[in-house]
């Protein structure tokens, strides 16, 4: 609640007087911005604004931030449904938006924009409708992608407000249809530029329905007359130009010059095309014509141009010049820039078109259909030449030949006038005409003036061109005309208002240093022809003049010295407000046709603001004029403005300065329109078709309203072209940039080229030298080659005798070689024959004694054979016979041999046969073995067989054997039972007696046994103890204890002692398990303590009384111990046999073992 | 001759087709032709080839002894026998330890009590675990064996033969079988282990009483003809084969007690087809039996 009491006062202080507390609220509600988010805030603003119309309030509300536009938005849509507030909050949404907020792709999100389309397609108010429109179209090229879905809604806005202007189905005034239409129009065009598929489709299927084809003629057709065929509709199809990558690259400056490229319409078109040039010469001539139909010599010299003109270029200039010449005579010859700008005014004037369309003498149908006829063929007869001359004017920079000038104009600089020699012939050339045209053009533009600054004349008009626009429907031009009329009335008004205004303005700094030129001028003009006449007025006029006299001499050498201050000039001025300047300026000057209004402000941009940026190009002459122009109307705007808001803030944007001037205008004008004299009112408002006087008021409140919202709808416009121009300059700069460094590329080419030539020149010569060198060096290699050759024979022939001579030195070295050996040869022969030689003279010497020898010996045979004889003859008688006994001697051997023969052949048979017989024995012999072996195994077998057997027997006979054990053992038992029986019987008896020393008796006992014996074994014992005394009364030993009894040498009992001690040491041994030693060493009963029982009282009662009957089991048991000694292999398994049938443990066995055999022992002793 | 070769030439084909015992028959038929048997050959045989069930009991009989080798003392031996038994029962009946009406297999039982000496002092001592042992095993060879008396001397003989010629052999089966189990089937010896019931098993009914009462009969008699000719090794195989079979439903089983239940009660549907994989197994880890302990 503080909050918004807060906020209360926020809002009211938010309209301040005061500029530092205006500044303070406006940073307070930037800060509640930042840190709140809710929308409370936001909607307060939006509340204020609507009830106050405060601009500070619009102010913050168009610079919100991301996230309150949301609420913002929720605001207006709930605004905008309401009709009471449907039309402020459409302004408002339209300032918001023309701000081209961050957030403005969520416009399309929200349901704004459908309640936009809604209201657009209910509502009823023209008022609204234009304004909504004017918002559409501003919104279109924001959500160009996702603004498609609508598109059909779109359309049928356009089809209904187009047809809307036929019908008039809300009886509105006239003059709003001329407002609403201007705004179809836009629409059309945006529509037609964006979507040119779907719209023509649209167009197609909307206006083929019959109903609809009144609409088409009289409303669409002629609209689309002022386009040209879209590329698109060639090129794209429906769907294509929905896609959305059509749209990713185009901002919305773009969309909206890519629509105004596609308008033939001088006011909608862009600059930027080339044949957008082809409407505005045409409609330059047109104007001119048209200027005043009434005002002949102006047709006349213009005709005459038109003649002299002898080729199109030639023409266009000379037109250019002449208007140029003429029109600088119109207002001021002192300076061309001051020309340019009227020249320009003339070109866009509306007045033209007011003249064509409508001669303000004949207001029929007719005749404005008949004039409007004959505009056409004017038209077409000027587009053609029109071609050529439109470039240069419109885009210098552009066509070659302005560029060439504007180049030599930079470069060169010519300081004494910025006019082109051409311009000035021209202007010397026509001079006189220009004289001529130019008293015709004051008077034409005075003419209109006067009608237009005399309000009375004004009003008058205006239902004239009403009348004529409502008849007449070529909409275009007219729509413009209605807009630029009804803003001509409020720049009347303005400018009525002015005077009110004080007016020392122009006194004031800001004139002095601004240099207001033309439109100060022009105002004064204005002014003074007023109705009102203020002599005030003329004299501001006069010393405007001066100055301006003065201040554009000043002007000119400076523009022409240095292009570059121009921009320079311009850039230091606040460049809206230069903008805003211009627009007003001109808004203020045109006075006649007002239509030319937007087109002049597009004209501002196109022309001016490049102007402004670009230095490197240099700009045809009427341009810069204009720029001047447009400065010093910026100029007189600030003045104005100052002049208005002196106390409220310098810093306010000329924007709002010109909001503000219009609005005081407009309620000026209000005030004036009271004081107008009823009678002519009333005249005048016949002409509206009888609407009531008192909603005239209402009427040009609404009028203004619209043109306000006109107005800031090209603000807009002019916006974007503005942003589009700074891109299309940044692309110019790089652009030069680069053709700058080209040339240095080029340059350092050359260079490099040239020094290629002279290093290919050196290279040259370094080569001939070269070659110079290569030949003698040649040469002196063949000389030295031949020398070569020369020694290399001569070391040849050289060679070959040295092969010669070593050949005959080889030939004498074998020679001497032979030589010396047969020299060896000759001196071995020598040596070898002396020593033969000394051989031979010894054999001789030898040979000799030999013979000597010979002789001798010879001799000494001679004398033995002589002896041989003798002896041969002693021998022979001596001769005896032993032949007979070696003969017997022969005999007797032979026979021995004879009988030893047959000794041994007598041995050998015998050798033989005991062989055979050898043989036969062993034959028997091994067979005698194989039937051993035969033998041996069928025993075997027969073993194995008798074994097999055997075992069967054995088993039988070991079966046999436990059978008798098992028939053993039960007639052991049934005896052990049979003696317990008898025992018990007894003892049933005895049990009596024995009762009363029973106590004594015992105690003795368990005096004699306390020590040695437990459990069982004791009770036995007290039993024992108990039943002896009565027993053995008359024995000698009556201690109580078994071991005296034990020593009691009762011989009957001997046998039965042995057991009984026996029993008595095995029950002592092992004590823990007393039955067991027990039934060991008592061998039938074996029954644990019955049996044991059944021992004592066994042995008992034989003791006592039947001692037949123990001796007899004692026999039995000894028999059968005898028994079971006589069979020793049985011997030791009989205990173990005895032990089995008791659950006796093996160890104790063990243990048990060796008692028995010394209890056999014992009892075999005791027996023996 | 032609007979032979006829029989050769199918036997052949028996083989082929999966006829095993055809041939073995024949073989065995020679075998017991022979006037002093051998032992050893009948042994090998009787563990390489089922016994067909016409020559098992005289098979059973001279392998563990009741009857010689010889085919004539036979007759005179188990006269012999006979005798002895009805010595045996005769006492028996004299000391009233059995009656007319005592069961077959309590009478057998007596008698071995009896021949082995270790007959209790009166009926009423309880049974000690070997005689729960020899109960089943007479009770299954009750059913193999018709005559009283060979069933008799078979029954006395097996229980012999596994106390004496086993007696060391046969604790240590159990090892044996966790050892095998783990070469074949190592997943189920550890869930076995994993419920502690490795040592549970029922190693009593399977290896002390030879499956007498696990298997049926028919099966049975199939193992007993391997143990009685000298393997027991093959009863560690055929529990093997048992735990393999119900593998599936011990590893369901995670209770000692339920494993040990069930392994004590299979199902005795397809017992032929486990002895068959058992005896497979067995030859496959200890090869086909030349002689084998």
């Amino acid at each position: 609640m503080a909050q918004q009491a807060n906020i209360g006062e926020l809002l009211s202080m938010l309209d301040s007087s005061c500029l530092l507390v205006l500044e303070d609220i406006t940073a307070v509600f930037k800060d509640n911005l930042n840190s709140d988010r809710g929308p409370m805030l936001v909607n307060a603003l939006v509340d204020y604004y609507l009830e106050t119309n405060s601009q500070q309030a619009l102010h913050i509300l168009s610079t919100l931030q991301e996230p309150h536009e949301k609420h913002l938005l929720d605001k207006i849509n709930e605004y905008i449904s309401k009709a009471a507030t449907r039309l402020p909050t459409l302004s408002l949404l339209g300032y918001v938006i023309r701000q081209q907020p961050s957030w403005k792709h969520k416009l399309s999100q929200g349901p704004l924009l459908l309640s936009l389309l809604k209201c657009l397609k209910t509502d009823t108010d023209v008022v609204v409708l234009t304004t909504g429109v004017l918002v559409l179209i501003t919104m279109l090229p924001m959500i160009p992608q996702s603004g498609k879905q609508y598109l059909h809604d779109f359309f049928g806005i356009f089809g209904r407000l187009s047809s809307w202007y036929l019908k008039n189905p809300g009886h509105v005034a006239e003059i709003y249809l001329v407002h609403l239409h201007a705004s179809v129009y836009a629409l059309f065009h945006r529509l037609y530029g964006m979507y040119p598929c779907n719209f023509v489709s649209f167009l197609r299927s909307h206006y083929s329905m019959k109903e609809n084809l009144e609409t088409f003629e009289e409303v669409v057709k002629p609209m689309m007359e002022h386009v040209r065929i879209h590329p698109e509709l060639v090129t794209g199809s429906k769907d294509h130009e929905l896609d959305p990558r059509r749209w990713k690259r185009l901002e919305t400056h773009d969309v909206v010059i890519e629509c105004a490229k596609i308008s033939l319409d001088p006011k909608e078109a862009s600059y930027e095309d080339s044949y957008y040039s082809v409407s505005q010469p045409v409609s330059i001539c047109f104007q001119h014509r048209q200027t005043d139909p009434n005002a002949s010599p102006y047709i006349d010299t213009h005709s005459s141009y038109g003649t002299s003109t002898s080729t199109p270029y030639s023409a266009s200039r000379l037109t250019l010049a002449q208007m140029q010449g003429q029109l600088p005579q119109i207002l001021s010859p002192q300076s061309m820039r001051l020309s340019t700008e009227p020249q320009q005014v003339t070109i866009w004037s509306p007045s033209a078109i007011c003249g064509m369309t409508t001669p303000p003498t004949s207001p029929g149908i007719v005749s404005s259909e008949s004039s409007h006829s004959s505009s056409q063929p004017y038209s077409k007869y000027f587009s053609t030449p029109a071609g050529g001359k439109g470039t240069p004017l419109g885009t210098p920079a552009t066509s070659p030949p302005p560029a060439c000038i504007s180049d030599d104009f930079v470069h060169i600089s010519l300081p004494p006038a910025a006019a082109t020699p051409p311009k000035k012939e021209d202007k010397l050339d026509l001079g006189r005409p220009s004289l001529s045209r130019q008293q015709n053009v004051i008077n034409s533009e005075r003419a209109s003036e006067v009608p237009g600054s005399k309000s009375s004349v004004n009003l008058s008009d205006l239902p004239e061109f009403l009348g004529c626009l409502a008849s007449d429907e070529d909409s275009v031009e007219k729509d413009r005309e209605e807009d630029a009329i009804s803003k001509e009335i409020s720049e009347i008004t303005t400018a009525d208002a002015e005077p009110v205004v004080p007016r020392g303005g122009f006194d004031s700094p800001f004139y002095r240093t601004s240099e207001s030129l033309p439109a100060s001028q022009r105002k004064p003009h204005s002014v003074a022809c007023s109705v009102q006449g203020h002599s005030l007025s003329s004299e501001p006029v006069a010393s405007s003049l001066d100055k301006l006299g003065h201040e554009g001499a000043q002007d000119t050498p400076k523009q022409a010295f240095t292009p570059i201050d121009r921009p320079c000039g311009a850039s230091d001025e606040n460049p809206a407000g230069n903008r805003e300047g211009q627009s007003s300026m001109e808004t203020s000057i045109f006075t006649p046709s007002p239509c030319k209004v937007p087109a002049q402000r597009r004209v501002g941009f196109g022309s001016g603001q490049p102007l402004s940026y670009e230095h490197l190009f240099e700009v045809a002459l009427p341009k810069t004029a204009y720029l001047f122009v447009s400065k010093k109307t910026e100029e007189l705007l600030k003045q104005v403005k100052g002049n208005q808001n002196e106390d409220c803030t310098s810093s306010t944007s000329p924007m709002e300065v010109l909001d503000r001037l219009i609005q005081l205008g407009a309620d000026a004008h209000t005030k004036e329109l009271n004081k107008l004299p009823l009678p002519s009112k009333s005249a005048d408002w016949t002409h509206f078709g009888g609407s009531p006087p008192s909603d005239e008021i209402h009427t040009l409140r609404n009028q203004l309203l619209l043109l306000h919202n006109q107005l800031l709808y090209e603000r807009f416009k002019r916006q974007q072209h503005a942003l589009r121009n700074r891109r299309l300059l940044r692309k110019v700069i790089k652009a030069t940039a680069m053709e700058e460094h080209n040339a240095a590329m080029k340059d350092q080419l050359k260079l490099q080229e040239k020094d290629i030539q002279s290093l290919k020149l050196s290279l040259q010569k370094e080569q001939a030298r070269y070659h110079q060198f290569q030949e003698e060096h040649d040469n002196i290699v063949a000389q030295l080659h031949s020398q070569i050759r020369q020694l290399q024979h001569d070391r040849e022939e050289f060679y070959n005798q040295s092969q010669e001579l070593q050949t005959k030195l080889e030939d004498c070295r074998n020679m001497i070689a032979d030589l010396r050996f047969e020299l060896k040869k000759a001196n071995n022969k020598v040596c070898h024959t002396e020593l033969l030689l000394s051989q031979v003279s010894q054999k001789l010497s030898n040979s000799e004694s030999v013979q000597q020898q010979m002789e001798f010996l010879n001799r000494q045979l001679l004398v033995l054979g002589e002896v041989n004889e003798l002896y041969l003859e002693q021998l022979q008688h001596k001769h005896a016979d032993k032949s007979k006994e070696v003969e017997m001697m022969k005999a007797a051997s032979r026979k021995e041999l004879e009988k030893a023969k047959f000794c041994v052949q007598q041995q050998s048979q015998r050798l033989d046969a005991s062989q055979k017989r050898i043989v036969e024995l062993e034959s028997q012999l091994s067979k005698k073995d194989h039937l051993l072996l035969e033998q041996k195994k069928y025993l075997e077998d027969v073993k194995i067989h008798a074994r097999g057997q055997l075992q069967a027997v054995e088993s039988r006979y070991k079966a046999q054997k436990r059978i008798t054990q098992a028939f053993e053992l039960e007639i052991l038992n049934l005896y052990s039972r049979w003696e317990k029986d008898s025992l018990l019987k007894k003892l049933d008896d005895e049990k009596t007696e024995a009762a009363e020393a029973a106590e004594e008796r015992l105690d003795c006992s368990i005096e004699g046994f306390a020590d040695s014996v437990t459990g069982y074994s004791e009770e036995a014992f007290g039993r024992n103890g108990e039943t002896k005394p009565p027993s053995t009364r008359g024995s000698s030993s009556s201690k109580g204890g078994s071991s005296s009894e034990l020593s009691t040498p009762e011989k009957s009992q001997n046998q039965r002692m042995g057991q009984f001690s026996n029993r008595r040491e095995a029950s002592m041994l092992p004590e823990p398990s007393t039955s067991v030693p027990l039934t060991v060493g008592s061998l039938p009963s074996s029954k644990s303590f019955l049996g044991m029982k059944v021992r004592e009282l066994f042995r008992n009662k034989s003791e006592s009384q039947c001692d037949e009957e123990g001796m007899t089991i004692n026999s039995l048991s000894d028999t059968l111990k005898s028994e079971l000694c006589k069979d020793p292999s049985l011997e030791a398994k009989v205990p173990s046999n005895l032990d089995n049938p008791s659950p006796s443990p093996m160890n104790q066995e063990g243990s048990v073992g060796p008692l028995h055999i010394m209890d056999y022992n014992e009892t075999h002793h005791d027996h023996s | 001759m032609a007979e032979d070769s006829q029989r050769n030439f199918r036997s052949v084909y028996y083989e082929k087709v999966g006829f095993r015992g055809v041939e073995e028959k024949k073989s065995l038929e020679i075998l017991l032709k022979d006037d002093r048997l051998d032992i050893e050959k009948l042994c090998t045989f009787s563990q390489r080839f089922p016994l067909p069930s016409m020559y098992r009991i005289l098979v059973w009989k001279v392998l563990l002894g009741i009857i010689p080798p010889h085919h004539e003392s036979h007759a005179l031996v188990m006269k012999y026998r006979k005798e002895q038994y009805w010595d045996v029962y005769h006492a028996l009946q004299v000391i009233r330890f059995i009656k007319d009406s005592t069961p077959q297999v309590e009478v057998f039982l007596r008698m071995h009590q009896l021949e082995s000496g270790r007959l209790p002092r009166n009926l009423a001592f309880p049974l000690e675990p070997e005689d729960e042992v020899f109960l089943a095993i007479a009770k299954a060879m009750e059913e193999v064996v018709e005559d009283s008396i060979d069933c008799y001397w078979l029954v006395s003989s097996f229980v012999n033969q596994l106390n004496n010629k086993y007696k060391d052999f046969l604790p240590q089966l159990p090892k044996v079988l966790e050892q095998y189990l783990n070469m074949e089937d190592n997943r189920l010896l550890m869930h076995l282990k994993a419920c502690s019931a490795m040592s549970k098993l029922p190693y009593n009914l399977w290896f002390k009483k030879c499956f007498a009462g696990c298997l049926p009969e028919s099966s049975l008699q199939r193992v007993w003809d391997k143990v009685i000719s000298g393997s027991c090794k093959i009863l560690v195989f055929v529990a093997l084969e048992i735990l393999l079979t119900f593998k599936m439903k011990i590893m369901a089983l995670n209770n000692t007690e339920k494993i040990t239940q069930f392994l004590e009660n299979i199902p005795q549907d397809n017992t032929d087809a486990i002895v068959s994989k058992a005896i497979d197994l067995w030859h496959k880890h200890c090869g086909t039996p030349v002689h084998l302990v």
